[in-house]
């Protein structure tokens, strides 16, 4: 049985698992890029307090692997406070967290780092703050950020399948059930690592050419 | 007029300016020389209120601010009647240099924008790189269009800091022949460089900082016949290094 037959085959367990995957990414992604984001401007205009806060969690968060975090999150914590919560939500929180701590972490040193004189250029031809806000500072950040951005939420999206230890029903659990009855990992796990690359590629491809086309060098030389 | 009084600055109880007075009468070239350390910078982000002082008296045209300001009172935002051009020239680069130019015209809808930087493009002879971004052109074209984008703005008062750095010989001279020209248009200059040369082919006025302090002031003749000890040794390193140049 070849790689398309057995995805023809049980279509219907991958395309469940699929949909578990995207709609798992799809909440990491925007709560981590929307909660992530804001954050990060905080913690850059208050370093002391919100940014010290940033950066210890985005430093804790890096240091910890996310299977860890899981499996604490599933299985001794809910245990000790009593509470049973729906392991695709105990992934989809654990996971979160973990995307919002990057995305804060970029977006404030991005933030942190921009160069003052652009805006202080801004200031003596005449532009307003809020001009210089929405035509100079925010459009060179994104330049910079988007493409950071893009392969932060690959990464992320290629940890969903830590959730499969929890038991969430994503694509890489409906994988091992299937391999579990067949036995064909060569196929299966082939078939899966197509499935992340159709997805992954241009995502990462997408990130490399806005880096190309649009992250200049902001520093002055 | 633009005019401070009795200037001071300093940073982290380290002083950088200390009781400076000047004062730029309109329609001059004021060069404000010095060696490196002296405050030159420090003083002209304050007559562009880019900073405010600890302590002293600005004025520009009828508006005055005295520092320290009072709580409810905002610092002055002459800007672009004030501009400046920065030894480093900050230019936007997510923009292309004509779009530089451009984006502070057409944020105050001015209609004849196009028609002012395709005049100024002209002017300073940029037509060949004007449609590039910054980081592909070299140090003195982008000097040139720093230059453009603060005199597209017709600025009353324009506030220089080194900015012939990275011009050659021509460009240079070409640089002084504009500020001429803008001097006779009725703009107040006031200038930061090294270069005495530009300093005595120009300037109506000449003053020397040193050590945050005004150690003397005058046309450009001061430069010939120096009467304070700190400018004749500035004098003096000048002329050697001259010499250096010359002998290489």
């Amino acid at each position: 049985m070849g790689i398309f037959q057995i995805i023809i085959d049980y279509q219907e367990a991958f395309l469940k698992g699929l949909w578990v995957t995207v709609k798992l990414s799809a909440i990491i992604w925007s709560v981590g890029i929307f909660l992530g984001g804001l954050l990060g401007v905080i913690a850059a205009r208050a370093p002391a307090t919100v940014g010290l806060f940033v950066s210890i969690g985005a430093f804790f968060l890096s240091g910890l692997p996310i299977l860890v975090l899981l499996f604490w999150l599933h299985y001794p914590l809910q245990a000790t406070l009593e509470i049973v919560i729906e392991p695709f939500i105990t992934a989809a929180f654990a996971l979160s967290i973990v995307n919002t701590f990057g995305v804060a972490q970029v977006v404030r040193d991005a933030s942190i780092d921009f160069p003052q004189q652009y805006i202080l250029a801004a200031k003596v031809t005449g532009l307003t703050s809020r001009q210089a806000l929405f035509h100079i500072k925010l459009p060179i950040l994104l330049r910079q950020l988007i493409p950071i951005l893009l392969n932060l939420q690959v990464v992320m999206f290629q940890s969903t399948l830590f959730a499969s230890l929890i038991s969430v029903e994503e694509i890489f659990r409906v994988a091992q059930r299937i391999n579990s009855m067949i036995y064909k990992p060569v196929e299966i796990y082939s078939a899966l690592g197509i499935f992340f690359l159709l997805i992954c590629l241009p995502l990462n491809g997408l990130a490399l050419w806005l880096r190309w086309k649009y992250t200049r060098n902001i520093s002055e030389t | 007029m633009l005019n401070c009084r009795n200037i001071y600055k300093s940073y982290d109880n380290n002083s950088v300016l200390s009781d400076v007075s000047i004062e730029l009468d309109d329609g001059t070239i004021t060069a404000l020389i010095g060696p490196n350390g002296a405050g030159k910078s420090t003083l002209l982000r304050i007559l562009a209120c880019l900073e405010p002082p600890n302590s002293g008296t600005l004025t520009i045209g009828d508006k005055q601010a005295n520092y320290p300001l009072d709580m409810w009172f905002r610092n002055l935002q002459p800007w672009p009647k004030v501009t400046a051009v920065f030894q480093q020239l900050f230019l936007w680069p997510h923009l292309t240099l004509r779009k530089n130019i451009l984006l502070p015209l057409e944020l105050k809808k001015n209609s004849s924008a196009n028609d002012i930087v395709n005049e100024i493009i002209e002017q300073f002879d940029m037509a060949s790189f004007i449609d590039r971004y910054p980081n592909e052109v070299s140090g003195g074209q982008k000097q040139r269009v720093a230059l453009a984008r603060a005199l597209a703005l017709k600025p009353d008062y324009l506030l220089l800091d080194e900015i012939t750095s990275a011009l050659d010989v021509e460009q240079a001279a070409e640089i002084v022949k504009h500020l001429n020209n803008l001097k006779n248009d009725g703009m107040t200059i006031l200038l930061i460089t090294h270069y005495l040369g530009f300093v005595r082919r120009m300037a109506d006025k000449v003053i020397f900082l040193e050590n945050g302090c005004i150690r003397e002031s005058g046309n450009f003749e001061i430069l010939n016949n120096p009467q304070t000890p700190a400018l004749i040794s500035f004098m003096n390193a000048f002329s050697e290094l001259e010499a250096l140049q010359n002998n290489i």
